[in-house]
């Protein structure tokens, strides 16, 4: 019996030995894999603060994911670390697919939630983002005299890891832009925040440039020519601004004439207001339409009724009246745009030159 | 006192002399008796011929049993009479006083330990071996006419893994010994495939090359047939296949894969005998593709645009699809089978006539076979002639003189395919039913192309060899064995005009190929003391290799009537001329071992062997290749002898490497090429594609093995146990150069595998000896892991193979650490049950998406790796093992008189395939518009509306199919598991008594009936989860293993 056991142990311990483990056999244990050649196709980011903007392309060379991402060691050009971006805010994030077709501001609501997020992030996939919550106030912007010193230049390294080891890529930019809260913002000057000057004569102080509309078909009156709206002759130009006595969430569209007196939105009678924006309660006045609506606009980057192309929602006025020989004629007035700071907004269409004609001919 | 001494001694001897004179004196006085008897075999109940009788102490041969197994023999009374036959157990009879006959009843031999191995061209006894390997006798491989020899061994030996993946006949599956041996991948999509890395094929001590016919192009089998379906099953006497390196390495860089001797049958018949197999069968091809016919498919295709189209368009496309709305018109109007236009049921036959007789002095054996086999796709088949000799002559036993001549002919018609795959027939398959069918009016190209392209691939082989021994002293032999193998293989394509738009088209193949091989040794045993055995042997092998092929394409003839002679018209004269596989190699090798044993207890083997090939780098010409191997019988120590349940018990222990080149010339020397014209001289110039590597090193694989053998209970239980560890150096890999530099590309040697495993093969005779049932049960199983362990460092422990193939993009990746043939695929997660189940990306709000187009319910959700919300080509994730885990199989042979019943089956498990074929079926949805045909999809679990949690998605979404690819082949969607049993073969066997066939003018008479390819259980959801490619693809082009019934028999003269 003794013997037995004394064989079957031997068994035992030449099984363990031969067979055993991979640590035995000196077989090396799977890591994932991190390329040496892992790189970002651009590494100087220029958002726009105030936005939600999703910036970088990692090139993983096929690494294994997920890999973990920190930014580390961010610091002006002369040395000084900054923490101003990394500061975390509540911001808007989407839980769920804005259709487009939602019936209610609690609806869009629904689908997203605030959420504390550093102001400028790295995720998973290797995207930084600048969230909407950044500001002037929270974030220094580049200088507004638009030099880019050294020690103005906001840098910062990238750690990247998995278990297969880990690499620090160097030296990424971040110059960011002021806020601008709405697009288009050929009024705004980008480094000052101030009001753009005429680009055809930007030397004179006098002179500003403009939001141009899009018009067609409108007849000034009382010249009984076509109004026109390009760079070099401004008939009808937009305002967008911010006004008082809303309810923090709301947008109006206002009608100025040439003596920038309100015209009666009703006077555009071919538009179709219920659809002008994605908002809910429309009051219309005498002097304004206002919604209710969710900021930004438009929320995402779909394709909508009210934002066709996706990335900017489209807002058109549009009125009819006889024309000449009889024949009904429309006209429209309108602007593709974005608003991307919550607020109470309106957007106003002003006739700088003529007053367009409404009467039939 | 010198003298005196010298007297003392020569009175003793004297008295002993005498003494033994007058005991053998007394012998002589006891009185002789004329004894005779019968010698029968248990199984059969047939008389054995041949069968020594032996008599006395020490044993003296006092005759042998004649044709019939009758005997009669001189003997003392009450002497012990033992009778002998190889392959059976010895019996003894003590004769009663007055006993004058004896009827004596021999059963087989069980016993591993009586089995002799053979090491390095020597016969060795399995007890003193020290390596590990496995025999198969003919028994396990009658019964089951195949076309090729190999696949009757899958499942009989524990860690050969051999997966029959095609069904054409005369081509080869893929066999491996423990494990992955390579890297190297050629091909694209489902058409990618493995270096075969099959074992050495020994055949009467002649090494030939198995792989040979796949030389051109891997497993694309090109032109010519492979050795292996050219022998004869039915005149192999015995298979060994060889596992670890001892017992390989002796046969040095060729047997790094392993080794396989196989033995053919002698000559053994005192009266000369004439033996008929014959086989009759039929081959059945599998369960094929259900599709809907005729208005069912119409209806089905036009409520699949109705139902889905997204746009106006789409809708007025349909009626301008004249197939699906003109169902009036005649030619659009019929139900076609087009699967039954290809695919066949065949009747074959095979026959088998072998002569032999003699006796151990003199000896002969002819055989001529004949097999035939029609392919179940229409147009291929194999035919194999061939007539095979050989003679045994030992004219005094100092001397031994052997012969053979091996002649075959192997003739292949493989359609327009190329034998694995048959893309053309699959394709074809698919057309839809509206179509009419093939005709005399009316044809389609891809029809004509799989039904009239006319191919003769065929191969003629001729063998001879000589093998002589002498023993120069008493136990030493000096041997010389000299063969030429000369193969011409010829192929002869012709493509009709119909078939080649409008113009026939002839290629014509024809290679050469000679291998001239010597192998002289000197060898010596001796036994000192009665308990020391030393044996050495030393010897050289010279091989010298020829080959030369080429090949001419005409692809434009005038008419279908002139398809030779060739070249007439030098534009359209394409061709390879002379092909990069030309050969003139020489192998030079020397070796010798030495094993010692301690009264066959402690036994020690030590082999060395060189090999110096002229395709090796200059820096390493000579690639050496050492073995040692230790074995302990500890059944026959003192402390063990006691156990009676113990008949035998071992443990083996060995190190052996084999080192191979694998580079070939150009790698080393470099190559030129021709560059054009200088001046109006042509020049040659450096091929900057390769720098040449003049150090490249030989591949080097270098084994451990521990092995444990028992039998017990008196050989009733017998197992063998293996664990191994493998491990693979040197591999050639592929670097990128900088672009700094001239060349391109440089071969390194810095990849690695390692294999280890474990075998387990456990043999069960439960029934007593005296049972009139004999039943043995015998199971076998191979784990192996496979483990890349390097790769060259600039790739930093990863490195994919991108798929060339857009349709495909089924990436291989190599990541060391883990199994070394990974799929590199998107993940597919399952399918998105409504629209709300997509996940949006928080920042931007964006659903997830790919391709521009979002996804939604129906969609198969594909795990978003990266974390961007979009899928794109970043999202592939490493995942799956193509290469089986478990192999094994399992039989039972039962027999009770004349009947005998034997099942054998086959198991695979833990292996990854990717079913393309599946995919396919579902994406012949994509496009309704399509002539092709309508697949139901009613028995899979398919998304259907909104709600439905399921495994596939949508099917039907045909106008969104571009964007989302939800059938897409480069995800997990498809990757199932292929594990599988299969029951390969069953036979039924019935031998008729001596009587009944004496009646009908035989001497022995055997029928049976058997199946192949009968069952296969598995829960892969293809149609075979064996009928994929060594890389684990299911292409749905490949050809159908059939199912095989069979009737034959055996029939003596």
């Amino acid at each position: 019996m003794m013997k037995i056991l004394k064989y079957n142990l031997l068994l035992l311990t030449a099984l363990i030995l031969v067979s055993g483990c991979r640590k035995l056999l000196d077989l090396p244990e799977e890591k994932d894999y991190l390329s040496g050649k892992l790189n970002y196709s651009n590494k100087v980011f220029e958002p726009v603060l105030g936005r939600t903007t999703v910036m970088g392309t990692l090139n993983a060379d096929n690494s294994t994911l997920p890999m973990q991402f920190e930014i580390v060691n961010a610091r002006y050009g002369d040395g000084k670390p900054y923490d101003d971006m990394f500061k975390v805010h509540k911001t808007w994030v989407w839980t769920s697919a804005y259709t487009g077709k939602e019936t209610s501001l609690e609806q869009i609501n629904a689908k997203r939630k605030l959420e504390d997020h550093p102001m400028f992030e790295i995720r998973s996939s290797g995207q930084f983002i600048m969230w909407q919550s950044s500001t002037d106030e929270l974030i220094d912007p580049r200088p507004a005299d638009s030099s880019n010193s050294v020690q103005d230049m906001r840098l910062f390294d990238l750690k990247v890891k998995n278990s297969g080891g880990e690499v620090l890529l160097r030296d990424f930019q971040i110059r960011p832009w002021r806020e601008r809260p709405y697009e288009p913002s050929t009024d705004i000057n980008p480094f000052t925040g101030a009001v753009a000057r005429d680009p055809k004569d930007p030397n004179n102080p006098n002179k500003r440039d403009y939001i141009l509309a899009d018009i067609g078909n409108i007849i000034g009156t009382p010249s009984d020519l076509q109004l026109i709206s390009n760079a070099d002759q401004k008939d009808v130009v937009v305002y967008i601004r911010p006004f008082t006595g809303g309810n923090g969430h709301s947008l109006r569209f206002k009608f100025l004439d040439k003596d920038e007196q309100v015209i009666d939105p009703a006077k555009f009678n071919e538009t179709k207001w219920e659809q002008l924006v994605h908002g809910f309660n429309m009051q219309k006045t005498t002097t304004y339409v206002q919604y209710d609506v969710a900021y930004p606009i438009p929320l995402v980057n779909i394709s909508t009724p009210y934002a066709p192309n996706g990335s900017q929602a489209s807002s058109y006025i549009k009125y009819s009246r006889r024309g000449f020989g009889g024949m009904k004629t429309t006209a429209y007035l309108g602007l593709t745009y974005n608003i991307f700071k919550a607020g109470d907004w309106e957007i106003v269409f002003h006739f700088r030159r003529e007053n367009p004609k409404f009467q039939d001919e | 006192m010198l003298g005196f001494n010298i007297m003392r001694k020569k009175i003793l001897f004297l008295s002993i002399l005498f003494g033994c004179l007058m005991f053998s004196d007394l012998q002589a006085q006891i009185k002789k008796v004329l004894v005779k008897g019968v010698v029968i075999e248990k199984a059969t109940n047939l008389g054995i011929p041949g069968a020594t009788i032996l008599s006395g102490t020490p044993a003296k041969v006092i005759g042998s049993t004649d044709g019939k197994g009758m005997f009669s023999v001189n003997v003392d009374e009450g002497g012990t009479l033992v009778f002998h036959f190889v392959g059976f157990n010895d019996a003894r009879v003590k004769l009663k006083p007055g006993q004058t006959s004896v009827n004596v009843i021999l059963h087989e031999s069980n016993s591993q330990l009586d089995e002799v191995v053979v090491r390095g061209y020597q016969v060795r006894s399995k007890e003193t071996s020290t390596g590990s390997s496995t025999t198969i006798t003919s028994k396990d491989i009658m019964d089951v006419p195949v076309s090729n020899v190999e696949q009757l061994l899958q499942g009989k030996v524990a860690g050969l893994n051999i997966q029959v993946n095609t069904g054409a006949p005369g081509f080869r599956g893929t066999s491996t010994i423990r494990g992955l041996n390579t890297l190297a991948v050629t091909g694209n999509g489902s058409e990618s495939f493995l270096q075969p890395t099959s074992p050495l094929y020994v055949i009467d001590g002649v090494p030939i090359d198995a792989d040979k016919a796949a030389e051109y192009g891997y497993n694309q089998q090109g032109p010519g047939v492979s050795p292996l379906s050219l022998i004869p099953q039915e005149d192999i006497a015995s298979l060994e296949v060889l596992k670890d390196a001892q017992a390989t390495s002796l046969y040095g860089s060729r047997g790094a894969y392993g080794v396989i001797i196989i033995t053919t049958k002698r000559g053994n018949s005192k009266i000369p005998r004439v033996r008929y197999t014959s086989n009759f069968f039929m081959n059945t091809p599998p369960k094929l593709r259900e599709t809907l016919g005729g208005n069912a498919e119409r209806n089905s295709k036009i409520n699949h645009i109705l139902a889905n189209a997204l746009t106006q368009e789409d809708l007025d496309k349909l009626s301008k699809t004249y197939f699906l709305t003109d169902s009036l018109n005649d030619y659009y109007n019929n139900s076609t089978n087009w699967q039954g236009v290809f695919y066949q049921n065949t009747f074959n036959q095979s026959h088998n006539l072998a002569f032999d007789g003699g006796d151990e002095k003199f000896n002969y054996k002819t055989n001529v076979g004949y097999f035939s086999e029609t392919g179940v796709v229409k147009n291929t088949g194999f035919d194999r002639y061939n007539m095979n000799m050989n003679m045994e002559y030992n004219p005094t036993p100092k001397l031994k003189f052997f012969a053979s001549v091996f002649g075959s002919i192997g003739k292949q018609n493989k359609g327009d395919g190329v034998g694995l795959l048959q893309s053309g027939v699959a394709e074809n398959g698919q057309a839809s039913s509206l179509l009419p069918g093939p005709s005399f009016f009316q044809s389609t190209l891809g029809a004509v192309s799989a039904l009239k392209t006319l191919n003769n691939n065929d191969s003629r082989n001729i063998r001879a060899n000589i093998d002589v021994k002498y023993q120069l002293l008493p136990g030493l032999w000096a041997a010389s064995t000299l063969s030429y193998d000369f193969t011409s293989d010829n192929e002869d394509t012709f493509t009709p005009a119909a078939a080649n738009r409008q113009f026939a088209r002839v290629y014509s193949f024809n290679g050469r190929s000679s291998n001239l091989y010597s192998r002289s040794n000197i060898s010596y045993a001796k036994t000192f003391n009665g308990k020391h055995n030393i044996f050495a042997n030393v010897f050289n092998e010279l091989y010298k290799v020829t080959g030369q092929s080429g090949i001419i394409v005409q692809n434009k003839t005038a008419n279908d009537q002139l398809q030779g002679p060739l070249g007439f018209d030098g534009y359209y004269s394409t061709g390879g001329g002379i092909l990069t596989n030309f050969k003139n190699a020489r192998l030079a090798s020397f070796a010798a071992a030495f094993s010692y044993d301690y009264m066959k207890k402690y036994v020690i083997d030590l082999s060395y062997r060189l090999d110096g090939s002229s395709g090796s780098g200059l820096e390493n010409p000579y690639a050496k290749n050492p073995a040692i191997g230790l074995r302990w019988n500890f059944n026959k120590e003192e402390w063990l002898k006691d156990i009676e349940w113990l008949s035998y018990g071992a443990f083996r222990l060995s190190w052996g490497r084999n080192v191979s080149p694998t580079a070939n010339l150009s790698n080393i020397y470099g190559l030129y090429q021709n560059t054009g014209t200088y001046n109006n001289n042509p020049t040659m110039g450096i091929d900057y594609g390769q720098v040449p590597n003049p150090k490249l090193k030989p591949t080097t694989t270098s084994q451990y093995n521990f092995g444990f053998d028992a039998g017990l209970f008196d050989s009733k239980v017998e197992l063998n146990f293996d664990a191994y560890y493998k491990k693979v150096d040197n591999l050639l890999f592929e670097s990128n150069l900088s672009n700094a530099v001239a060349f391109d590309k440089v071969l390194s040697n810095d990849a690695g595998i390692a294999n280890y495993g474990y075998e387990l093969a456990i043999t069960v005779r439960p029934l007593p000896t005296s049972s009139p049932f004999n039943w043995s049960i015998s199971v076998n199983g191979a784990i192996n892991r496979d483990i890349l362990t390097k790769l060259p460092a600039e790739y930093n422990g990863q490195y994919i193979r991108f798929d060339g193939d857009d349709k495909s993009l089924q990436h291989l990746v190599y990541r060391v650490g883990k199994n070394t043939l990974s799929n590199y695929l998107r993940v597919n997660q399952g399918v998105y049950s409504t629209t709300e189940n997509v996940p949006v990306d928080p920042a931007t709000g964006l659903t997830y998406s790919t391709g521009g187009r979002f996804f939604q319910g129906g969609d198969p959700i594909f795990k978003d790796v990266n974390g961007d919300y979009v899928l794109d080509n970043r999202d592939y994730e490493i995942s799956g093992n193509s290469q089986p885990v478990v192999t094994g199989g399992l039989s039972t042979n039962l027999s009770y008189k004349g009947w005998g019943l034997n099942v054998y089956g086959s198991f695979t498990l833990l292996r990854t395939i990717l079913n393309n074929a599946l995919a396919d079926r579902f994406r012949i949805m994509s496009n309704p518009f399509d002539l092709r045909a309508v697949v139901p999809l009613d028995d899979l679990d398919t998304w259907k509306k909104p709600g439905d949690v399921t495994k596939y998605p949508y099917a039907y979404d045909y106008a969104r199919y571009g964007a989302v690819q939800p059938f897409r082949l480069d995800q997990t969607l498809w990757a199932e598991q292929g594990s599988y049993l299969k029951f390969n073969s069953v036979t039924l066997s019935y031998m008729f008594t001596k009587k009944l066939a004496k009646r009908i003018g035989l001497n022995n008479f055997r029928a049976y009936i058997s199946g192949n390819n009968l069952i296969t259980f598995s829960p892969y959801s293809g149609p075979n989860p064996e009928n994929v490619t060594a890389l684990g693809r299911d292409a749905s082009g490949g050809y159908p293993v059939p199912r095989t019934y069979n009737f034959g028999m055996n029939v003596e003269f």
